[in-house]
């Protein structure tokens, strides 16, 4: 609804300015005519693509196969935790022999108890030669016995029943659906989601070796084709909505794409109308969003573009320490999931925009700039002081620069110079400048 | 004197409203009475309507009462009787007292012409309707008579009885201090329960507008071999006491105190509740005193007698008549002063009449006047100017505050015992800030803080006392009822806001209360020294509770842990028995293999060795085996029965004894001689 008024309104728009000026030139958008011909900026972008693709012989040489932890672990001072994928078969016999390990516990007359790794922020590490958050080893106990985890207790045990199940049969269910199978003990979803993030950590697999999948949220459009469970997608021929990206994504498969970047989007308005003016036409890419904070689909998805297309990512996002911290969720995971960590991030995102050099840079207008507020300031500051931010100097200068202006802007903020200067000018003048850090 | 000056402008008002009527008397100058003014203004001092009346004229008798019994620092004890009276016994009361009859005509056309004209003129339309209809045959118009008949005879009569065991009154004042509005006793700076002289004079002058009937008065002073005996009403025109009778009679049981009774109109029922909250706040600010409140209506089954016992025979100090401060007096206040002042020169003046001006201090106040100032100048000859700019300098000049010393504070020993006392809450915290300033005047704020209690409902009850007055009306705009709702976290004390039987108890004393609107109800909520001192008292108070509060919760967790853990084992055992149950399947059907203890264990399910049942048998054995481990360990490390039994207080059989009190805020002692 909102967008068709808004089509209809930058239309309106259109054709009023034609009869004013129909004998003057239309007036051209700030910035428009640094703009070089569309061509000019493919040949450039074409070489960077490639130049990540195949990377030249003197960096090849010192770029080996990606490292994992186990490369790394000799020189850290803690011990780490990291999941991986299994099969349904393995997962099942791991229930199973903790099962019987605690009925035996049970029968003679002890109780049970889950040992479960901890997963407050304090069991975190950023590993700089990864470029993620790990999980360190420390764990609590979960006895049945005391008060406090008597709750939490019981719900492991309950859900592990639950995946055993999935397990025997087979098949995928969602969260919600897991909830629902017993909601007077659950409560509250949240309570059933921590268990599970809980019970994968607990069995040293990743969640969706657990056949429990998170209901879509991200969105896909532009040139790209898969296979989704044997059908075979074409993002160009989405419409504006785009493709949901599908919670499973070992049942994805059969990547094309003659794309030369994926545009990671924060935001759905500014994917909305990125995919309505066909921007993957004009330049050949890839869009996606999860609108705000990634889902596991969504960033497992981004992992499997990357790393098979090996095509550079842009990321759009706000100009403001949020903005930052989804990058930084898609970038080096988030402490929620730092267990699966290795699986879920994508290395090497470039941040493309807003920045806070480009509110002057491009004059954005003071009234479509926002005070920070108290929170957003201590956020911005306490996000300089982690180590994922601290590794890239331009990310630092321009941190401090919003934290010392605090001002914030919305991708949005660039629509007071039209609905389509996003797409018009504002991405193609940044890929022209190849202006991203 | 404040009164007096503010009695001109509404009776200017008055004048200009009653110019209608009758314009010849438009040019007359007419002079009000200040009894005259009140009158006419009477929910000024709190008599809004009969049931309110009832309610103050209540509350001013035992409020004199306590002044007058602490004021001989004498454990009060006071009496109230309130007794209804029928129609037929008032009117009978009035046939006896004939003499009354002429006086009350004349006030009846004073006050109620307009309304009987209105009534005649209704009634007449009512019967011309009620003939019409007669004629065009209807019946029903009885309602609408029968209602007028009600209203006018629905008016009750009360007799207000108070007696104490008080200072009494010296003879000959008895007919001055109730028959003449705004002379009084607590004039002077201290903090006193009434302020203005009103009280007494305001119930007489509503018995008067109500019933006609006088005020009776019997007293005796200390030692004193007879009783006075008066019987007065107010001649309120002229702002003088109007004698019946004055005498003195015997007093065979060396009585001394004061009783006084007087017949009002006024409203029970829909007061009921409010007398009574007022008694029972009044018994927990005041412990030290006892009280018997009775109602005695016509039919018995309505009767109400309540008893407040003694809590205590520690009373607070008697509060100090104080001097003023600087910053606290206007022109006209510096004006009497001078007027009053038995000192001859200026510097005498400063530092006699005034606190916190020593001798060095009024030089260089004196100094810093001007050239026309000097120490030894006559003070009584000083300009108007001169004292403006006495006036201007006190407001500029930096004076120390003012000290809470002749304020006389509940204090925290008699505010938890009137508490427990009265509400038998299940914790109570007490807290007495130190003196605040408020424009010159310093203030106290005590604050008490309970949980739980008998007669407490759920939620925040808020109790509210103002130099040891309850305040009862215009709860939701008082300081302290905003404070206690917005701007405490009571989660954060782990005291839950809805669900708790919260009891907040804030006493405020000053020598100056800034009370808001024209009755004393309520103290705005626009002073921040208050503000912030009610806000920090409670809090005090929170803290202390919370640690209470916290040891409770462990306790009732010791108690809860069996049936908390115990909820769970159903779950808990099913969840270990379906995947049982699925690998036993597995298991016999050989699709899986499972070795030695495994195996048997599956075996076990399989024949019905093991099922759900047995699993949450196993749990239960063991949450018992925990629960019991850890009631040993809770019991060595906290001790047992570490809840303090309630004191008992006795009550002395000899008071008469002699002693010595050292005082401090939290406690006493007491020297027996």
């Amino acid at each position: 609804m909102a967008d068709k008024r808004k089509r209809r309104r930058v239309e309106h728009h259109d054709s009023d300015s034609d009869a004013d000026t129909a004998h003057l030139t239309p007036k051209p958008l700030p910035f428009q005519k640094r703009l070089k011909s569309d061509s000019g900026i493919l040949t450039s972008l074409k070489q960077f693509a490639d130049s990540i693709r195949d990377p030249p012989a003197s960096s090849s040489t010192t770029k080996k196969k990606p490292l994992t932890l186990a490369d790394v672990s000799p020189s850290l001072s803690a011990t780490c935790r990291e999941v991986t994928d299994l099969s349904l078969s393995s997962v099942q016999s791991t229930i199973e022999t903790l099962f019987l390990f605690l009925t035996k516990s049970i029968l003679s007359g002890n109780g049970f108890s889950f040992t479960v790794p901890s997963r407050s922020s304090s069991n975190h590490i950023y590993i700089p030669e990864l470029d993620r958050i790990v999980l360190k080893d420390k764990s609590s106990l979960r006895p049945f016995s005391s008060v406090s985890s008597v709750r939490k207790a019981t719900i492991t045990a309950r859900i592990l029943s639950l995946i055993h199940q999935l397990c025997i049969k087979s098949i995928h269910v969602t969260k919600r659906d897991l909830f629902y199978t017993d909601v007077k003990l659950f409560q509250d979803q949240t309570q059933s989601d921590a268990v599970l993030d809980d019970v994968s950590c607990l069995l040293g697999c990743t969640r969706s070796s657990l056949n429990v999948v998170a209901s879509e949220k991200g969105i896909v459009v532009g040139r790209v084709i898969f296979s989704d469970n044997g059908d075979m997608i074409d993002c160009t021929k989405m419409g504006v909505g785009g493709k949901a990206i599908p919670p499973n994504i070992d049942r994805v498969g059969d990547l094309q794409s003659d794309a030369l970047f994926i545009l990671l989007v924060e935001k759905d308005a500014a994917f909305m109308r990125l995919a309505e003016d066909r921007f993957y036409n004009r330049f050949p890419c890839i869009i996606i969003t999860a609108k705000g904070q990634p889902d596991v689909a969504t960033r497992l998805f981004l992992r499997k573009l990357k790393s098979e297309l090996k095509l550079p990512v842009l990321a759009l996002v706000d100009s403001d320490p949020y903005g930052l911290k989804i990058l930084s969720v898609y970038g080096c995971g988030s402490k929620n999931m730092s267990y699966d960590s290795a699986n879920l991030t994508t290395p090497d995102i470039k941040w493309l925009g807003i920045r806070p050099s480009d509110l002057d840079k491009y004059k954005i207008p003071e009234q479509c700039r926002l005070p920070m507020s108290e929170q957003d300031i201590k956020t911005g500051k306490d996000l300089l002081e982690e180590d994922f931010v601290k590794k890239n100097h331009g990310w630092v200068q321009e941190l401090e620069l919003m934290v010392k202006t605090k001002q914030k802007a919305e991708i949005q903020a660039l629509s007071s110079f039209g609905f389509q200067y996003l797409s018009e000018v504002y991405l193609p003048l940044k890929l022209q400048q190849q202006d991203w850090l | 004197m404040e009164m007096g000056g503010s009695s001109e402008s509404p009776s200017g008002q008055k004048k200009g409203k009653a110019k209608t009527p009758n314009k010849l008397k438009e040019s007359v100058l007419k002079q009000k009475s200040p009894a005259e003014f009140f009158a006419e203004n009477k929910n000024i001092a709190g008599f809004d309507n009969p049931g309110k009346c009832l309610y103050t004229t209540m509350r001013e008798l035992v409020e004199n009462s306590l002044d007058s019994a602490e004021s001989i620092s004498e454990l009060p004890v006071v009496e109230v009787t309130i007794e209804e009276i029928g129609k037929s016994k008032f009117n009978s009361m009035i046939g006896l007292v004939d003499r009354e009859r002429v006086d009350e005509e004349l006030y009846d056309d004073y006050e109620t012409a307009k309304a009987r004209e209105k009534r005649l003129a209704k009634e007449a339309r009512d019967q011309e309707i009620q003939a019409k209809n007669s004629a065009l045959g209807k019946k029903i118009k009885e309602p609408s008579a029968a209602k007028t008949i009600k209203g006018r005879g629905g008016a009750s009569f009360y007799r207000v009885t108070c007696k104490d065991n008080g200072r009494g009154m010296p003879h000959d004042d008895i007919p001055n201090m109730f028959g003449r509005v705004l002379s009084g006793t607590k004039y002077g700076l201290k903090q006193t329960r009434g302020k203005f002289g009103l009280g007494a004079k305001m119930a007489l002058i509503w018995s008067k507008m109500s019933t006609g009937l006088p005020i009776e008065i019997s007293s005796a002073m200390n030692g004193q071999s007879y009783l006075s005996f008066c019987r007065l009403d107010i001649d309120i025109h002229r702002n003088i006491p109007h004698v019946h009778l004055h005498e003195k009679r015997d007093n065979k049981d060396h009585w001394h105190g004061a009783e006084i009774q007087v017949v009002i109109e006024g409203n029970w029922t829909t007061y009921r509740s409010k007398i009574l909250h007022y008694m029972r706040q009044m018994a927990v600010i005041t412990p030290y005193a006892q009280f018997l409140f009775k109602f005695v209506s016509e039919s018995s089954d309505k009767d109400v007698t309540i008893r407040f016992a003694r809590r205590t025979d520690i009373m607070p100090p008697v509060p100090i008549e104080t001097k003023y401060h600087p910053s606290a007096v206007d022109l006209l206040l510096i004006k009497r002063l001078i007027g009053e002042t038995s000192k001859q020169n200026l510097s005498q003046f400063l530092q006699h009449e005034f606190v916190n001006i020593g001798k060095s201090y009024a030089e260089r106040l004196i100094g810093e006047m001007g050239a026309e100032f000097s120490p030894k100048m006559h003070v009584k000859s000083l300009s108007a100017p001169q004292i403006v700019r006495i006036h201007q300098l006190f407001r500029q000049a930096k004076f120390d505050d003012p000290s809470g010393d002749c304020l006389s504070p509940a204090g925290e020993y008699n505010l938890r015992l009137g508490i427990i006392k009265e509400l038998h809450p299940d914790m109570v915290a007490t807290y007495s800030g130190s003196a605040q300033v408020f424009e010159g005047h310093p203030v106290i704020v005590e604050a008490g803080v309970s949980v739980g209690g008998k007669d407490v409902k759920q939620g925040l009850n808020i109790f509210r006392f103002a130099n040891r007055i309850p305040l009862l009306f215009e709860q939701g705009a008082d300081v302290v009822t905003r404070t206690a709702q917005k701007r405490i976290n009571w989660g954060s004390y782990k005291i839950n806001q809805t669900q708790d039987k919260i009891g907040v108890f804030v006493s405020i004393v000053s020598t100056k209360i800034p009370f808001k609107g024209t009755g004393k109800e309520y103290i705005g909520d626009d002073i921040s020294e208050i503000a912030s001192a009610v806000k920090s008292a409670i809090q005090q108070c929170c803290v202390q509770l919370k640690s209470k509060i916290v040891k409770r919760i462990q306790a009732r967790e010791q108690q809860e842990r069996k049936r908390n853990l115990s909820k769970y084992i159903p779950d808990a055992s099913n969840a270990f028995y379906e995947v049982l149950r699925e690998m036993a399947l597995l298991h016999a059907s050989k699709k899986k293999r499972y070795e030695d203890a495994d195996a048997e264990i599956l075996s076990k399910v399989s024949t019905r060795l093991l099922t759900k049942e047995v699993l949450s048998e196993e749990l239960a054995k063991h949450v018992e085996k925990v629960d019991y481990q850890m009631a040993l360990e809770y019991a060595t490390q906290t001790g047992v029965g570490e809840e303090p039994k309630e004191d008992i207080y006795v009550q002395s059989l000899n008071p008469k004894s002699n002693f010595i009190d050292l005082r401090s805020p939290l406690f006493l002692f007491r020297f027996f001689q």
